[in-house]
């Protein structure tokens, strides 16, 4: 079967530094996946290339049979890749309820009032109804986070990137998080994950891909990988460094 | 073109070099350590000029002294005007940072110059030179105002770039301008740092209108033309960069010179003279914006 | 319809029937020049409050306005009408084209090139004199043959209402969210599918569109133009006009554009003093009322309202 997403020998680098160094992967529809691997090697680098926000500097990323080299991030948002950002990037001066509309309304065949009450829908979904109408800039940072994955929701993403979505988030509101990623994997989205939090990576994904420096190091079901020594090297290394 | 007539004109666009990198050199220190553009620098040049013709003119003076007075009071000026102004910036308190201080620099210079307006009326005032007469290198004949300006304009910068190698503070503004968090967790002070260079810089920009204030006259509007000069200077050689500044200075002195000389229709070509810099300046902008020195911005 | 609101509208219709209670002609000269600051302050502030995109070409871009009109007028022998338009046209695709190349550039860095372009334009028509008269300056026929004060105060009352009224409801689409979104976060705006590079490249366009029309307007009623109307100085009037007034706001710049022209003659005496004080009202503004006198002013209602 033709996969849905497939990166294959891409490779990214920063005037001297390889941060990614020729990769292959791939993605079919509905997967859950997790991306792990220590600090700058490499995930978010691939994140970005896959939204359009990097050029690749060698390979190729394919949606559904189709190139996306040179395609704006906003054109690959269209085309149904959602992401959420390491540091939410929600729109602070904007209330909640306008930050949920804008994804909405770049639709121009969605009508005003057919995109608000799509809004409102899953901001009862994420239990954000009550702030609708407060700007985005009082909210908690796990809110936020929260409204981030609101604003996704309303693209309806065939592939959802999600980069640290816990990070600074309490666990009450984490599990709410994980029940909503699932639910949404569980509607055929396909789900790539970067979380440092380990807990989550292996309790939610079905299968985990580990970075270092650049390279795959493993891919493979949760329980391979956490048994892999090669990824225990990369995380102890790391420690050592650090 | 004689030999001579090339020489003299590229004589003349050294010693315009020189008051644009004493300029460039402020706004470049400031960028460097503060990371905002001090678009009231034209206006702080002006004030140098209005000061030194108070200390020459007013005070009666003698002309050097004009130079230093400028110097000591645009030090203080820029002291001033950052801890008032620009700190806010730096600890939080404004909503808007990178707003903020284009516009209240923006708006810092309209108010000094109609302040200067008000004060010293419109009038073109000219304090006395640090020298008169003219010198003569073989044919060469140079005036010894725009020449003993230049000379000093060049200890000046020599003298900062002392300054900024081997002694503490310039040590300091260095390592600030490189890494402000490495910097920070070495325990140096930003605060008092970045209040430095913004004097610094301002004074810097003070030197300059004391400098040319004899040779040009002292006007209000003065510093509009020198001003958008060290832009372009300074993004040439790239924005905070010290040596860009001076390099960059280097090129469009002689850019201007000979671009002017060399195009056939000479009122067309004076008439355009100050765009020229300006093109270089959008171009440079747009394909590298880094500018000859700079280093790259990686976005997040 | 908020307290506030009915204020502002009491303020237009208040002006509306000036000429009509016979105030004196001079006044309604001073008031259409503040019109058409208010046009220009307005058009600056729907780039800078709304879109977060820094411009000093905004009087340069007046001027081009300006001066497209006259001159289409003189060697073309257009109409006025359709020479104003071509002036709004040729503002607008310039700014769009600037606005389009600047879309990598932020802060201070667009700052200092749409300086580049206003002095260019400046310089170009100072230096192109055999076309514009230079610095000299460019006699201008008038927007209508032997028309009096009150009928270009009219004019100009019309046209700028009709500026904001248009700005507002382009702020208002979906495209006025699209604009702030960008303020907020480009990259965030872009994930959410917009299309940020058209978005920017518009919103210059337009805003310079506004600032063409409002000095082909100004042209043909003061009749006399100088480059000088380009001027960083022009501009600085402009920001100090928008920010004075609530640069985050059309409405409020626009009503600051009006205040300080009126200001600035009713305080004659005190010469160029009045200007300086402008330039420190404008800095004690940005530091300690972002929102300028109208935000200001509103909030006050609302918390008594």
């Amino acid at each position: 079967m033709q996969p849905q997403l497939d990166i294959s020998n891409l490779s990214k680098s920063f005037g001297g530094l390889q941060a990614l160094k020729g990769i292959d992967l791939s993605f079919q529809k509905g997967e859950l996946v997790g991306l792990i691997g220590p600090n700058g090697s490499g995930k978010t680098t691939l994140l970005n290339i896959i939204g359009g926000y990097y050029k690749a500097s060698g390979g190729a990323v394919t949606l559904e049979g189709h190139k996306t080299d040179g395609l704006a991030p906003s054109t690959l948002a269209r085309l149904g890749i959602g992401r959420s950002f390491q540091v939410t990037k929600v729109f602070k001066r904007l209330t909640v309820l306008e930050n949920m509309l804008v994804g909405a309304l770049a639709d121009w065949r969605l009508s005003r009032s057919s995109a608000r009450d799509k809004a409102h829908g899953v901001l009862e979904k994420l239990k954000l109804t009550r702030l609708a109408d407060s700007p985005a800039s009082s909210l908690s940072g796990g809110q936020a986070k929260l409204l981030e994955f609101g604003r996704i929701m309303m693209l309806d993403p065939k592939i959802v990137l999600l980069d640290e979505p816990f990070g600074g988030v309490h666990p009450e509101l984490k599990r709410f998080m994980y029940e909503k990623i699932v639910e949404w994997n569980e509607a055929g989205a396909t789900i790539i994950l970067i979380s440092h939090d380990m807990g989550s990576i292996f309790g939610l994904c079905r299968r985990v891909v580990t970075l270092s420096y650049g390279d795959i190091i493993a891919d493979g079901d949760p329980e391979t990988v956490r048994n892999d020594p090669a990824v225990l090297e990369a995380y102890l290394g790391d420690h050592h460094a650090a | 073109m004689t030999l001579v007539a090339i020489a003299e004109q590229a004589a003349n666009g050294l010693i315009i070099s020189t008051f644009y990198a004493l300029i460039a050199l402020g706004i470049a220190l400031i960028f460097g350590v503060l990371k905002i553009v001090n678009f009231a620098h034209g206006e702080f040049y002006m004030l140098g000029g209005y000061s030194c013709y108070l200390a020459v003119t007013l005070l009666g003076l003698p002309p050097i002294f004009g130079v230093v007075f400028a110097v000591v009071i645009l030090m203080a000026v820029g002291v001033l005007v950052e801890q008032t102004l620009i700190k806010p910036i730096h600890t939080g308190k404004v909503d808007r940072p990178d707003e903020y201080a284009i516009m209240i620099t923006f708006a810092l210079a309209i108010m000094l110059l109609n302040l200067a307006n008000s004060v010293f009326g419109p009038w073109p005032q000219s304090p006395a030179p640090v020298s008169r007469g003219i010198v003569e290198f073989g044919e060469l004949i140079i005036p010894g105002d725009r020449l003993s300006a230049a000379g000093i304009g060049i200890l000046l910068i020599v003298g900062l770039l002392l300054i900024l190698r081997y002694t503490w503070a310039g040590k300091a503004v260095r390592a600030v301008s490189q890494d402000r968090a490495a910097a920070e967790t070495f325990g140096i002070n930003i605060s008092r740092v970045s209040m430095l260079s913004f004097g610094a810089g301002a004074a810097l920009a003070g030197a300059a209108g004391a400098l040319i204030g004899p040779v040009f006259n002292v006007v209000p509007a003065m510093g509009a033309v020198p001003a958008i000069k060290a832009y372009i200077v300074v993004v040439l050689g790239g924005l905070g960069s010290i040596p860009g500044a001076i390099v960059g200075a280097l090129i469009l002195g002689q850019v201007e010179v000979f671009a002017t000389i060399l195009i056939p229709d000479t009122n067309r070509a004076l008439a355009y003279k100050d765009a020229y810099g300006l093109v270089v300046l959008i171009l440079v902008l747009l394909v590298r914006p880094q500018g000859l020195f700079g280093k790259p911005e990686r976005r997040a | 319809m908020t307290l506030f609101h009915k204020v502002l509208l009491g303020f237009v219709g208040l002006a509306a029937m000036l000429p009509l209670i016979g105030v004196p002609q001079y006044w309604l000269y001073t008031l259409t020049i503040g019109l058409y600051y208010a046009m220009l302050a307005s058009s600056w502030s729907l780039l800078v409050g709304y879109v977060g995109r820094i411009s000093f070409a905004q009087a340069a871009m007046s001027g081009l306005g300006a001066y497209v009109s006259v001159l289409t007028g003189m060697y073309l022998d257009l109409p006025v009408i359709p020479s104003l338009l071509l002036g709004v046209a040729a503002a607008g695709v310039l700014g769009l084209f600037i606005g389009w190349l600047t879309l990598r550039l932020h802060g201070a860095y667009l700052g200092l090139t749409t300086i580049a372009f206003g002095e260019i334009l400046r310089i170009t028509v100072t230096a192109e004199h055999q076309l514009t008269q230079g610095s000299r300056g460019l006699q201008v026929r008038p927007l209508i043959e032997g028309a009096g004060p009150a009928t270009y105060y009219y004019i100009f009352l019309a046209a700028a209402v009709a500026s904001v009224l248009l700005m507002l409801l382009l702020l208002r689409s979906r495209i006025g969210l699209f604009f702030q979104a960008i303020r907020e976060d480009e990259d965030g705006t872009a994930s959410l599918g917009v299309n940020v590079t058209l978005w920017k490249s518009l919103a210059f366009g337009c805003s310079t569109a506004f600032a063409g029309l409002a000095g082909g307007l100004y042209a043909h009623f003061v009749q006399l133009i100088t480059p000088s109307m380009m001027s960083m100085q022009e501009m600085g009037y402009v920001l100090a006009m928008a920010v004075i007034g609530g640069f985050s706001n059309v409405v409020y710049a626009a009503f600051g554009g009006v205040l300080l022209q009126i200001l600035l003659e009713a305080l004659r005496e005190l010469g160029e003093w009045r200007l300086a004080v402008f330039g420190i009202i404008a800095i004690l503004m940005l530091r300690f009322a972002p929102n300028g006198v109208f935000g200001w002013l509103e909030n006050l209602l609302k918390r008594k309202g």
